[in-house]
């Protein structure tokens, strides 16, 4: 191979991985992108219920692309909005973004901060766990950006897409945790942990967040129960990190 | 079509929602981690993620809660689109005999 082809083919099969990559992240988040519908669906109409025009619907989903706080919003939503209530919720409610981000950082070490800080507008719960496990699973001690990008890219726009959808549809969507669709997200977030599982003692603090974050939501109301149990496991798991 | 407290209140929640994205990161980029941060780091997604699945495990529903046990047991052995699958039909099944 002479220095011109070895020149050009270097950041053609860069390019060409790059692509890959994000098609693989694409592929990978299809049967997420399949359990976001009908939650999307439903936002959508009780947005349109609750007053928002057909722009402010993706305005809101496009913008903030975090279902857990546009739900709470809409059920906090009176016309005209409380402000200041809304937006605190969905600080409570997304409050868990900021160890997620967090426990991103030793993964990310490769990426300069001006690709970084725009990509981390996509992290939801599912393209952060299946980043990381995808990282776990190739015993990488990096995240795939592309990969990272496609799983983001398929999950945001399905998101966005029949958020309208639902608004355009409106009341015609009755209640959808009557067919069971509910169970869906559940059972992603079941199969990643189950990724992640390494043995029963090095899972402890799991446990320990299972059951603060199970009691709170029996004894608190709100979303309080997501940062109890997130915070609590990870005391629980400082302190047995010091033991070891 | 639009309203401009609508606006703000959107705004806003988004902007919220954005900086709690990127809070933690621009906290830990510039810091090197000691073991025991490591440790704690490394328990964050299982941690999170159960905790937003706990309310499934303390339903008060009967057929929601055989419905997850159902989904437990999928999700241990099957990729995630058979264990979606295998969990709303086990849900919507179970709540229509049942619940």
């Amino acid at each position: 191979m002479n220095i011109n082809t070895l020149e050009s083919s270097i950041p053609i099969s860069l390019e060409s991985n790059a692509k890959n990559e994000f098609w693989r992240g694409i592929k990978a988040a299809f049967p997420v992108m399949l359990g976001f519908i009908p939650f999307a669906l439903v936002l959508g109409a009780q947005a349109i219920q609750n007053g928002l025009s057909f722009i402010e619907v993706p305005l809101m989903t496009g913008l903030n692309f975090g279902g857990g706080s546009e739900f709470t919003a809409m059920q906090l939503w009176t016309s005209p909005p409380h402000v200041l209530l809304i937006v605190a919720m969905s600080f409570l409610v997304n409050s868990r973004h900021i160890l997620m981000s967090a426990a991103l950082v030793p993964y990310l070490r490769h990426l300069p901060k001006r690709y970084v800080i725009p990509a981390l507008f996509f992290m939801c719960d599912e393209s952060w766990a299946m980043a990381l496990s995808d990282a776990k699973k190739q015993s990488r001690n990096t995240i795939s950006f592309p990969y990272y990008l496609g799983v983001s890219a398929g999950l945001y726009l399905t998101w966005v897409m029949f958020t309208v959808v639902g608004a355009h549809l409106g009341p015609i969507i009755g209640n959808v945790e009557q067919y069971g669709f509910d169970m869906a997200f559940t059972a992603v977030f079941l199969v990643l942990l189950r990724g992640m599982w390494k043995n029963t003692r090095t899972c402890r603090p799991w446990f320990v967040s299972l059951a603060i974050a199970s009691l709170t939501y029996l004894l608190i109301p709100g979303a309080w129960y997501v940062a109890a149990g997130a915070v609590s496991g990870l005391i629980a798991a400082a302190f047995w990190g010091k033991q070891q | 079509m639009i309203d401009t407290l609508t606006i703000l209140t959107i705004v806003l929640m988004a902007s919220t929602t954005y900086i709690t994205r990127i809070l933690g990161y621009l906290m830990l980029r510039n810091h090197t981690l000691s073991p025991r941060m490591m440790s704690v780091l490394e328990n964050v997604p299982g941690c999170v993620l159960i905790s937003v699945i706990a309310p499934a495990f303390v339903s008060k529903n009967p057929a929601n809660l055989l419905a997850l046990v159902i989904t437990l047991l999928a999700a241990m052995r099957l990729s995630i689109l058979p264990t979606v699958i295998t969990g709303i039909f086990a849900t919507g099944l179970l709540r229509h005999f049942i619940g």
